[in-house]
């Protein structure tokens, strides 16, 4: 009696893989819709057919193990399939996604949840299989199940029809692109696309390395503008005190008379030489909001200090006279009364997307942080993004262009987007933007979006950082050393 | 080729409803099915194997 319950409850579920997702599919919205699968979506289908028909192979042949395992190998994969194909398309706007939506949820989506839950159904078969369901002879199908195969031939004949409509005979296989499913010949499209030679990646273009400016080219006069005229060191510093780590940013606030330095994960207060140290922090940038490296530093208001990491997740600290070091456990590694936590979260960019940054700046006239883009192995592109300092969201991003009366000219078949942006500050204005690639100064406007002016600064080492203080510019580079340049607005 | 999968898959359902005693045979022609299903999917995404996302 119970071994029946059990065939019986699997042969309603081949029918409901048979008649809900394959059926529907094929019938309703290929048919009858006109939806036609897309390479991915046929493999997650015919996935789904081969689950069903593994549930034939129990019905007829008893829960033997190799067809229980085929069954969980093949739940397996399909979640695989659900997650590789909903991944492209999961973290666009709300609504959006390929092809149709059933329920609230999109057919590549739906097949993730039907592939999980027989995995589920296969594990709970697996532990009701006794020893005496082990048949050594094929069974005899109920009338249930032997309509549970008679509705899955009928749907597999049914798919039959339309893969060879969509995607033809061998060698001719489904597309990324599919067009709409019809049943004359004349809108059938037939092609081996897929066939086609492709690099094999892991990760495709997320395959991203992150920002290394070590070995980047140092030359001004090998960068892309010429002629950049050339603006001299006037004096050499360096940081006065101790850090953990290197110096990876740099920002001056006048209201205060201070500098602000960041280290991979540390954040100090200096004074206006920085010679000697106010107050630090070293943020627990794995705690929460993965922080990645410190990339960029900026005074916001009220005092505030702002760490942007090189993946754009950012922290915002108050400096505080009297923090509880107990609640800030938490949030530092040590120095726990030294800052407040305001807020830790991330920049999320649209151009820059899939790109690191290695600067920040702030400016107080429009309340807006500023990033700036750096080239990487599969995108190169300078994307300036301003953020809201309200909501930390993104108001604006622009590609500076070079400004006809700057000046300059771009040499053949070179572009701004070899600059490697890895200090900024804004100032009257412009975006003042220091390369590690070409020891360059870069001037954006802000209001035009375009590149109006550019030097050659000659004796850098690796900058990291960019501040505006007063009439002059600190450049702090990866060894510590500062070098102030007269700021060219003057 | 997915036209021929599930002509596979027609014939091998075929056989386990009508002619169950070619059991071998309809499980060879299932096997033949998952690694081809498995084969398309991977050919279609070759180019990032991996689901496209932050990890």
């Amino acid at each position: 009696m119970r071994r029946n319950a059990l065939y019986t409850i699997l042969a309603l579920a081949v029918l409901a893989l048979a008649v809900v997702p394959i059926g529907t599919a094929v019938f309703v919205l290929g048919f009858i819709d006109g939806d036609s699968p897309c390479v991915m979506c046929w493999e997650q289908r015919i996935g789904m057919a081969l689950i069903a028909l593994i549930g034939l192979f129990i019905l007829r042949y008893g829960p033997k193990p190799k067809y229980v395992g085929m069954g969980v190998l093949v739940a397996a994969w399909g979640v695989f399939m659900g997650m590789r194909h909903t991944a492209m398309h999961a973290a666009r706007d709300v609504g959006q996604g390929f092809s149709l939506e059933i329920l609230g949820a999109h057919t590549y989506t739906w097949s993730l949840f039907i592939y999980w839950v027989s995995l589920v159904l296969m594990g709970l078969l697996l532990a009701m299989t006794r020893k005496e369901d082990l048949e050594d002879r094929p069974r005899t199908l109920r009338p249930l199940e032997a309509l549970a195969g008679i509705v899955f031939l009928v749907v597999v004949a049914g798919n039959i029809v339309q893969a060879f409509a969509s995607t033809g005979p061998p060698p001719f296989m489904g597309q990324g692109d599919p067009v709409r499913f019809s049943f004359s010949p004349s809108h059938w499209v037939w092609s081996t696309e897929e066939w086609r030679p492709a690099r094999i990646s892991l990760r495709g273009r997320w395959a991203i390395d992150q920002p290394d400016t070590a070995n980047l080219p140092s030359d001004p006069a090998r960068g892309p503008l010429a002629p950049v005229p050339v603006l001299q060191v006037s004096r050499r510093t360096k940081i006065g005190f101790p850090l953990q780590g290197t110096p990876t940013d740099l920002a001056y606030d006048p209201a205060t008379s201070q500098f602000l330095v960041t280290t991979q994960h540390g954040v100090y207060l200096a004074d206006d030489t920085l010679g000697a140290m106010r107050r630090y922090t070293v943020v627990d940038a794995g705690y929460s909001v993965d922080l990645g490296r410190f990339a960029g530093a900026a005074f916001l208001d009220k005092g505030a200090v702002l760490a942007v990491g090189e993946n754009k997740s950012f922290v915002v600290l108050q400096p505080a006279e009297q923090a509880n070091a107990a609640a800030n456990f938490r949030y530092f590694l040590a120095s726990f009364d030294a800052f407040d936590e305001l807020s830790r979260s991330r920049f999320g960019t649209v151009r820059a997307h899939m790109m690191y940054v290695l600067s920040a700046a702030y400016d107080p006239a429009d309340h807006s942080v500023y990033t700036v883009s750096v080239p990487n192995n599969k995108v190169k592109r300078l994307v300036v993004s301003r953020f809201d300092r309200r909501d930390m969201t993104l108001s604006e991003e622009f590609t500076p262009e070079l400004a006809r009366d700057a000046g300059l000219d771009l040499s053949p078949k070179r572009s701004l987007n070899e600059y490697v942006v890895t200090g900024a500050a804004v100032a009257d204005g412009a975006l003042y933007a220091i390369s590690a690639a070409y020891d360059t100064l870069l001037k954006i406007d802000l209001a035009s979006h375009r590149l109006v002016a550019a030097w050659a600064i000659p004796g850098l080492s690796d900058p990291t950082g960019l501040a505006v203080k007063g009439d002059e510019l600190y450049i702090v580079g990866a060894s510590g050393k500062v070098w102030v340049v007269p700021s060219p607005r003057s | 080729m997915e036209f021929l999968n599930l002509v596979v898959i027609l014939v091998t359902a075929f056989l386990v409803l009508r002619r169950p005693q070619r059991e071998k045979l309809a499980f060879r022609l299932l096997v033949f099915s998952v690694v081809l299903m498995v084969f398309l999917f991977s050919m279609a995404t070759r180019t990032s194997l991996l689901p496209a996302v932050n990890y």
